[in-house]
């Protein structure tokens, strides 16, 4: 630029400023090229027939805007001449005004959001009714917003269906949520860590429960009083499967046996047990069935759903897709593949080709051969390994189908997956499948890129010491990858979080299916803009909230790195 | 060590290191042709040689960051095969120092030192701080155990890579390449503690550019070209009295330039 002025007072006040030069101030804003001379008048043409149109629109609003416009540009136009900027122009010309695009931007910009900005103030505010008996038709005010109805639909946009002697359980653990979330917040202050250590210690530990007290709170125990308070099958089987668990981690050499921890790993699920009878005994919490979960409730419990089950499954996945796994013999492809194209050549094709009208349908009946040839591509481009050919197809086809499709297929289709007689899957539950393993495609493929940014000696240096595979992912690869993770982790988060509105297709009363029903109220009919607003506002909040997270989260991770 | 389960090993108790026939192919090219070397136990060994002759392969392959495809290596009397349990048997004896030092940028210094004791040889954080403190005092720099790798000097953070694969307690050092990374007033720092380890009888191969230490602390000199081990012969004899055409070459164009 040749108007930069200088920051120390070599003129005196009040001088033209010699530093200034209008050959140079108009190459470099208005003749410096023919691409920037047609874009500055392209924008002037646009900035001045957009100012005079809204001064004839409303003259009052946009002739202040021009006023306040022309001010502020003298006050800049003055401080450059003569040198004499002080605070605000300043300011004004480093942000607003720095040269004639960016000055004749500022009042198209000022004029639209003037247009835009009355507009909405008109229609939310100025001319709006805020009570909630105001929302029926035929008591409306025609020109302006109807905000009663949110007041009015609380219920539904919050809950949904839930029936109003279920509301203090959400309440409980919303309370129960924010009460942790301000206790971690207050005793991961730096100024607080210290003296707050047990408190943090505790937090975590509720934090590790929340999950189960908020699943009692929301779904609740069913309870058969005529039945035996402990059903040993229960006590005894679960009591196994943590005993074969412990087992299985102590093989890998995940966890050491000591006393302490094998009477943990025993003892956990009988007293947990013991403890679900009891409350399920008091009979405070009765069964709710999930498929009445609804609004705003529904939404959030999808969003973290599925959200805390595809992390684990997505770096699974991406894990697979870079093992290099070759136990299993490749061959085993063929009598697999061999079986089930004889079986399919036997059975379909003959009828195919009978019913077959002209020659293509006539090869499309030899579709079994197909079978051979993708083996033939298994076998050779895999060579035997397994995990990696399972994550690969696993991602590449998940990716390649719609979400909505996923959603129709697990609600459509799952009861034909389930053994005849059963009562059928609740639809939560199956939207919660299809979705994770959606989501989990997609978080696959952000933590392989993660994976990547690793260099290679970080890899060496961790073999070279001689740690194993699940040692060198534990310490060194995924702690470094996930820091890397947490702009595209937050960003997939946020997606989870608004493409869940997508259950509401597939009869999900989430909260915009909620909406939906609220519109066609009879009381609200066509309120359609105020919840849409309402709604904008919502996702916005919840979406803005996870992002200035997640960029907390960069600061304190990125600390004392490179 | 005692982990040998097949006899036929030629090995004497007193030679960390044998290699026979070791060949190594990239694709379709041949890296390694066929190497034969013997590091007793306690012996420094540099190895040397143009860029692309093979040597910075040759020691990977020896912790088996690099799989040699034929011929044998048995280190310190276990054969490197597929089998993990010998690999990873091998690893915890042998320490690598990277020219690029790879530290772990998520760890403090102590951290780093301390993690592979803790989790491979299974000490606990007590004795592996203490182990890590007293070889941070020996490369001269316990004042850095709570800063992170990024805040240090390469010099100083090729001295934590020593301190790292030193407190793991092994028998035997490669060193690939240590200070073609730093700058050139750094690089006596690194280049005296790795004398220092050279007399206190630790096991070292080495690769390295660096004439002057590899005169000094070499028992033996190894010159590799083209994959191969061209000539081996002790410093005296490998810088005054060169047998080798090949290696007068090498020797005239590095010390006349």
């Amino acid at each position: 630029m040749a108007t930069i002025s200088s920051n120390k007072p070599v003129q005196k006040r009040w001088t033209l400023s010699k530093r200034f030069n209008w050959n140079y101030f108009l190459l470099d804003n208005v003749t410096g090229s023919r691409a920037l001379l047609i874009w500055v008048s392209f924008l002037a043409l646009l900035t001045i027939g957009v100012t005079i149109g809204q001064l004839i629109a409303a003259p009052v609003r946009t002739s202040i805007i021009l006023a306040v416009w022309a001010i502020l540009v003298l006050g800049v136009v003055v401080g450059e001449l003569f040198t004499a900027h002080n605070v605000v122009t300043r300011w004004l010309k480093e942000n607003m005004l720095n040269n004639v695009s960016n000055t004749l931007v500022t009042l198209l910009l000022a004029v639209l959001i003037g247009l835009v900005g009355s507009g909405l103030w008109n229609w939310g505010i100025a001319n709006a009714t805020f009570s909630p008996e105001l929302t029926h038709p035929d008591v409306r005010t025609r020109d302006g917003a109807s905000w009663g109805v949110l007041w009015g639909a609380r219920k539904l946009l919050l809950t949904g269906l839930l029936g109003p002697e279920h509301t203090w359980r959400v309440l409980l653990t919303t309370g129960m949520v924010l009460l942790l979330w301000a206790s971690s917040f207050i005793s991961s202050r730096p100024s607080l860590k210290e003296t707050l250590a047990p408190l943090a210690r505790v937090t975590n530990i509720l934090w590790i429960i929340s999950p189960f007290a908020a699943y009692i709170f929301l779904a609740g125990l069913e309870y058969d009083p005529e039945g035996p308070f402990i059903r040993m099958g229960a006590l005894l089987g679960g009591t196994a499967v943590l005993i074969a668990l412990m087992g299985i981690f102590w093989l890998f050499r995940v966890i050491k046996l000591t006393p302490v921890s094998i009477a943990m790993w025993v003892l956990i699920w009988p007293i947990a047990y013991i403890i679900w009878r009891l409350i399920a005994q008091t009979g405070i919490f009765t069964p709710i069935n999930v498929d009445d979960w609804g609004g705003l409730l529904l939404t959030v419990i999808f969003a973290i759903f599925v959200n805390i089950l595809s992390l684990p499954i997505g770096i699974l996945l991406a894990l697979g897709r870079r093992a290099e796994v070759t136990g299993i013999p490749s061959w085993i492809i063929w009598p697999i593949a061999v079986v089930s194209f004889a079986y399919f050549f036997l059975n379909s094709t003959p009828e195919l080709w009978e019913t077959s009208r002209n020659n293509i349908e006539r090869v499309f009946s030899l579709w079994p051969f197909l079978i051979l040839i993708v083996a033939y591509y298994f076998h050779k481009s895999f060579q035997g390994n397994f995990v990696k050919a399972f994550s690969i197809l696993f991602i590449e086809i998940i990716r390649g189908v719609p979400l909505i499709t996923l959603l129709f297929m697990a609600i459509v289709m799952a009861p034909f997956f389930l053994p005849e007689g059963s009562t059928g899957i609740k639809s939560f539950w199956a939207v919660i499948v299809g979705y994770t393993i959606f989501s989990s495609a997609y978080m696959a493929e952000l933590v392989r890129g993660g994976l990547q940014a690793i260099p290679n000696g970080q890899y060496e240096a961790s073999d070279a010491l001689g740690l194993n595979t699940l040692q060198k992912y534990r310490f060194i690869v995924l702690p470094q990858a996930l820091r890397i993770l947490i702009p595209p982790l937050a960003g997939s988060v946020i997606a989870t979080f608004k493409s869940s509105s997508l259950v509401a297709l597939v009869g999900m009363i989430d909260l915009v299916g909620i909406t939906r029903g609220i519109i066609a109220n009879e009381n609200w009919l066509g309120l359609r803009t105020e919840l849409y607003v309402f709604m904008f506002l919502l996702y916005f909040f919840v979406s803005s909230i996870v992002s200035a997270y997640s960029r907390r989260l960069e600061e304190r991770a990125g600390l004392g790195v490179r | 060590m005692t982990m040998m389960k097949e006899a036929p090993t030629v090995t004497a108790v007193s030679d960390a290191i044998v290699c026979r026939d070791v060949h190594k192919w990239y694709g379709d090219f041949e890296a390694l042709k066929g190497v034969d070397l013997t590091v007793k136990t306690g012996e420094a060994i540099v190895i040397i040689g143009p860029s692309g002759s093979g040597k910075s392969t040759f020691i990977r392959c020896m912790n088996r960051l690099e799989e040699h495809q034929e011929g044998r290596i048995i280190i310190d009397g276990i054969e490197l095969t597929h089998d993990l349990r010998n690999i990873t048997e091998i690893r915890r004896e042998v320490g690598m120092v990277f020219q690029q030092f790879n530290l772990f940028p998520h760890l403090t210094v102590l951290e780093n030192i301390t993690l592979a004791p803790i989790n491979v040889r299974k000490w606990t954080r007590d004795r592996a701080e203490e182990l890590a403190m007293k070889w941070l005092t020996r490369v001269g720099i316990p004042e850095q155990a709570d800063k992170y790798p990024g805040q240090l000097s390469g010099g100083q953070q090729q001295r934590v890579a020593i301190a790292r694969c030193l407190t793991m307690q092994p028998k035997i050092l490669l060193f690939d390449e240590p200070t073609s990374a730093l700058d050139p007033e750094m690089i006596k720092e690194v280049l005296d503690v790795m004398r220092d380890l050279a007399h206190e009888g630790y096991t070292i191969v080495a690769v390295t550019h660096e004439m002057g230490f590899a005169r000094e602390v070499a028992d033996r000199i190894i010159f590799m070209d083209g994959g191969q081990i061209v000539e081996v012969n002790t410093p005296e004899e490998f810088y005054n009295n060169p047998k080798h055409e090949r290696t007068k070459l090498f020797l005239s164009q590095i010390l006349n330039h």
